[in-house]
């Protein structure tokens, strides 16, 4: 595909492992696009990895979390006027060939294009409390705004111009974007839509929300909901 | 109020005062800052010179003792305190991620890619 004004953004901690093998497999399906992988303050090579993939790499001076790390890559595509921003896994979970449909989404009007594990026959679609986790944020997303999603947690997502402007907001919610950042979306009147993607397991086996982590990422996902629900609305249309 | 016990109080509230606009004067505390602190240090001025205002201002709470208003304020100070700093850090948070962002992108303008 003859994409350069598709950039991909890679939050990566400590991914030097896993990095050569998504790298290549994006550049192979992807030779175009531009590829950026933001270094979340890694203790390893990562952002070396990555230039030497030829990659660009933006290395954070301290950790920041996933959403902040995306946002940082999110920031850049606006600021380079990409087209459509795509964020990627850094630990092998997403599959290049299903973001040709996500990229297409953008370019056929769509703000915020979701690849969703429950439209993927036979994707790998995580234990049962990711499973119950995401029904729930579903539900209650749906229940708060209206917004029908089957997979509102998923981190493969392209974004549109606006879309890659809401995200770039100071006052974002920027640890998790997940259900929250879809009703912002919803609420700022963007076009979000969903697309199949297969995804494999994670490679990484510290996983982002594996573990004890699970309980205090749960009831800070629910308040942010509630925040991002009732909250002032977003408004991009200039 | 017992004599000794006005002067107590009042040589320790000057005291605090002259330390927070010492603070200010060598810009240790910012000025906007201060403002809360002057603040306390007056009241407490006020209240020791004036002890029947702290008299009246417990009956009109409904407060038995003055000394339970006194805590009373106080604590309701140190609460409101905490929350304007807590209002403080959090803005700070913002700032902070998108100045480390900033300072990612630029890092990686500078460093260039390698091919």
């Amino acid at each position: 595909m003859n994409d350069p004004d598709v950039l991909f953004v890679i939050p990566a901690l400590n991914e030097e492992a896993n990095l050569p093998s998504v790298i290549q497999e994006l550049r192979a399906a992807w030779p175009e696009a531009l590829v950026l992988v933001v270094s979340d303050a890694s203790a390893d090579g990562t952002a070396r990895v990555a230039r030497e993939l030829g990659a660009q790499a933006a290395s954070l001076p301290f950790h920041l979390g996933y959403g902040g790390a995306v946002q940082t890559g999110i920031k850049y595509g606006l600021r380079q006027r990409m087209r459509v921003v795509v964020t990627f896994d850094a630990d092998g979970q997403h599959d290049p060939a299903d973001v040709g449909p996500l990229v297409q989404a953008v370019r056929d009007g769509a703000d915020v294009a979701i690849g969703s594990r429950a439209l993927a026959a036979g994707s790998y679609r995580g234990g049962i409390a990711r499973r119950g986790g995401r029904a729930l944020f579903g539900l209650l997303a749906r229940l708060l705004t209206g917004l029908q999603l089957t997979d509102p947690t998923s981190g493969l997502k392209a974004l549109g111009p606006r879309g890659q402007e809401l995200f770039a907001l100071s006052r974002f919610p920027d640890r998790y974007p997940d259900a929250d950042a879809l009703v912002l979306a919803r609420r700022a009147r963007l076009v979000i839509t969903e697309r199949p993607a297969r995804m494999r397991p994670s490679r990484n086996r510290r996983s982002m929300h594996g573990g004890v982590r699970s309980v205090p990422y749960t009831f800070n996902m629910l308040f942010s909901l509630l925040v991002a629900a009732t909250g002032r609305d977003v408004d991009l249309r200039r | 109020m017992p004599t000794r016990q006005v002067v107590v109080f009042l040589a320790l509230a000057l005291l605090l005062l002259a330390v927070i606009l010492e603070l200010v004067r060598r810009r240790t505390l910012r000025i906007e800052y201060s403002w809360l602190w002057i603040a306390a240090c007056l009241t407490t001025i006020v209240l020791i010179l004036r002890y029947e205002l702290l008299v009246e201002l417990t009956g009109l709470v409904g407060a038995v003792v003055p000394t339970s208003t006194l805590f009373f304020l106080c604590i309701l100070y140190l609460a409101l305190l905490c929350l304007h700093y807590s209002i403080r850090i959090s803005h700070l948070t913002h700032r902070v991620k998108d100045l480390a962002q900033e300072v990612a992108l630029l890092r990686s303008h500078l460093e260039g890619p390698s091919d």
